[in-house]
């Protein structure tokens, strides 16, 4: 089998935390934990989780736009954990993000001809003469006219602000894109577009994608294989299809519980989860989740699980399969 | 029977800088006791304007009553004194917002708030209205009420900072509740904490709920009837199951449609185009641009609310599809 087109192994992050009178590290709040996982050429790996559990800071840490505290990152095969920010610079155009927010990361003060192209001329993808002609293609494969090319941002909608990004994203014509919640800031009726689009994009170009979301019903849609975070782990992943058939570890299970059902006549057939998400800053001894956990025993207080494989391609890190 | 809040005819503009926008045009809208009345519509079609006018908190200017009555309790709220209008906000009507982080004041105690608004709106002394305070904290489930009561709002998560908003909003034990996006902002185990608990409490006092929301899960999971509202118009009105089962206006059905549901093989159909602007809208039916069933007279003239032929009882939408030809 092929090298997968990125691979994690052991990504930590951990932020220093300032206290005291003098502003001395007194903690560390520990984002991402031990993470390790792969995106396979074409595939779309969804990350699910609630704020706080460390999806955003992973996903650009895969980038090298968060800088890891240990671990390994490779790309394409080749390690890019160390590399200085010349070779980087090489390698970034074929990995690209798509923001949550289409309205903060777009330049107010650029036409969207220079928030697309600007890139291309920066890594000499296209010279001046071709330059308008390659931006017009890359607006029309994400479905913008090429009469919107010296307008600004704030005369779009939030939808097609999102196009913009997404514009600017293929602009490089890259392998692998992080999609940090795109379309998580947008109306009902304006997410459709933008997941089906990015479903085309995916397909015509053979693109990897780590698909970042909250949401387990555009997850479910878009993604191949699922990886489930919570308080800076991942505790379980699978195929699609078979994290939807038969979620494991007790947190997937609550989620999958408590995304309303969209039909009045399954309403109240659901076991609710207590308790909050709790604080990076001082997780719980022992597997994370064992305070809101409706299955907890002796030692889930203890010891943190291994990565138990149930299933073909199905890891979950639960005491329970152990 | 009498409704509890009945909304007639509103229409609320705003003077901005690109012209007058029209956010609410001729709203209709009706909460019996008891029930949960959802009203369902994207970012700007003017859910949130007819919910903070049932509570008189449009500032005006820029804001403009061009027409309508909002009948609560044999009055109309639209042309109350200010002084008898704040006895109804919290007394008879409680309101919480998108924002838990906002919405409460971050340099007082969550029990000097909810204190603050007992004494407020009731005949309390300090001692009683504590002991009250302590009760509502523990009546929307915050987990050891006695030292949460006089922590201050940073220093409670997201979830708990919406129970205090939900606590000071029924301290009094108002009839109607009037619930603006209050999940929104939170993540998908806690939202659902946050609605079973606004569920049991309203069984529990019988109070009424207008839930204002964007997000389908949570009507089909909460609401007796729902009205979709879509540029300023309520465009259909449904007893829950029948919206769900046969949505009549092409806006509802496009938005079921491009809803994720458990059927991974159906493909998702997107409404095609954008939310119209409110201070440009288009002439006739605000949503024929975007619609694949348009008529000719959806572009000249705007529909009239119109039962739904087969539908259930309380089942109308504004459409021309369902006027007889």
């Amino acid at each position: 089998m092929a090298a997968p087109l990125l691979q994690v192994q052991s990504l930590k992050k951990y932020f220093p935390v300032y206290g005291g009178l003098l502003a001395s590290v007194t903690g560390q709040a520990k984002a991402v934990d031990d993470v390790s996982f792969e995106v396979g050429r074409g595939e779309i790996l969804g990350l699910v989780g609630e704020s706080g559990c460390g999806k955003t800071t992973l996903g650009r840490m895969t980038l090298r736009l968060v800088e890891p505290t240990a671990g390994k990152i490779f790309f394409e095969g080749a390690e890019i954990t160390a590399l200085n920010k010349k070779a980087m610079n090489r390698i970034r155009p074929r990995m690209q993000i798509v923001f949550q927010d289409p309205y903060s990361s777009l330049n107010p003060r650029f036409t969207v001809e220079r928030i697309v192209g600007e890139a291309m001329l920066e890594h000499g993808l296209a010279d001046r003469d071709r330059l308008r002609g390659k931006i017009e293609e890359i607006l029309e494969k994400v479905g913008l006219s090429a009469r919107y090319m010296k307008r600004y941002p704030h005369e779009f909608s939030g939808g097609q602000r999102q196009r913009i990004g997404i514009a600017r994203a293929l602009a490089l014509n890259p392998r692998y894109i992080v999609c940090d919640e795109p379309v998580s800031a947008l109306d009902v009726s304006i997410q459709a577009q933008i997941v089906n689009l990015l479903q085309k994009i995916q397909r015509e170009g053979d693109l990897s994608m780590l698909f970042i979301s909250h949401d387990l019903n555009v997850v479910k849609r878009v993604s191949q294989r699922t990886a489930v975070m919570y308080l800076g782990k991942i505790v379980e992943t699978a195929p699609t299809p078979a994290l939807n058939a038969n979620p494991a570890h007790p947190y997937t299970q609550a989620l999958f519980a408590a995304k309303p059902a969209m039909d009045p006549k399954k309403r109240g057939r659901r076991t609710i989860l207590g308790g909050d998400v709790p604080s990076p800053l001082n997780p719980p001894s022992g597997c994370h989740f064992h305070p809101r956990c409706p299955k907890v025993m002796d030692h889930c207080r203890t010891t943190f699980p291994q990565p138990v494989q149930i299933g073909e391609d199905h890891v979950v890190q639960c005491h329970l399969y152990g | 029977m009498q409704s509890l809040l009945s909304i007639e005819n509103l229409t609320v503009s705003f003077d901005t800088e690109d012209g007058t926008a029209r956010a609410v045009r001729g709203v209709d809208l009706h909460v019996d006791r008891g029930e949960t009345l959802a009203l369902v519509g994207e970012s700007g079609c003017g859910k949130s304007v007819t919910a903070l006018s049932a509570m008189r908190l449009i500032s005006t200017p820029p804001g403009r009553f061009e027409s309508g009555r909002i009948a609560f309790g044999g009055k109309d709220l639209l042309t109350l004194p200010e002084t008898e209008m704040g006895r109804i906000r919290g007394n008879d009507i409680g309101m919480i917002f998108q924002e838990p982080m906002t919405a409460l004041n971050p340099i007082m105690t969550v029990g000097d708030q909810i204190q603050e608004a007992i004494q407020l709106h009731q005949d309390k002394g300090e001692e009683e209205a504590r002991a009250l305070t302590l009760e509502m904290l523990r009546k929307v489930a915050i987990p050891s009420p006695e030292r949460r009561i006089d922590q201050y709002p940073h220093e409670l998560s997201g979830g708990m900072k919406q129970r205090v908003m939900i606590a000071m909003a029924i301290s009094c034990q108002p009839s109607l509740l009037i619930a603006d996006e209050p999940t929104t902002a939170l993540d998908v185990t806690i939202q659902a904490q946050i609605l079973e608990l606004l569920n049991a409490l309203r069984e529990e006092t019988r109070m009424a709920l207008l839930l204002i929301t964007h997000n389908l899960g949570i009507v089909a999971e909460t609401a007796d009837r729902v009205a979709v509202m879509y540029a300023g118009k309520i465009v259909e009105e449904a007893p829950v199951e029948a919206l769900f089962e046969s949505p009549a206006h092409p806006y509802t059905r496009g938005l079921l449609n491009s809803v994720p549901r458990d059927d991974p093989g159906r493909p998702l159909e997107p409404i095609p185009g954008a939310v119209p602007n409110p201070s440009d809208l288009p002439p006739g039916c605000a949503f024929h641009p975007r619609c694949g069933d348009a008529l000719p007279r959806c572009r000249r003239d705007v529909p009239v609310r119109l039962p739904v032929a087969g539908g259930r009882p309380g089942h109308w939408t504004a459409c021309w599809l369902y006027a007889e030809r």
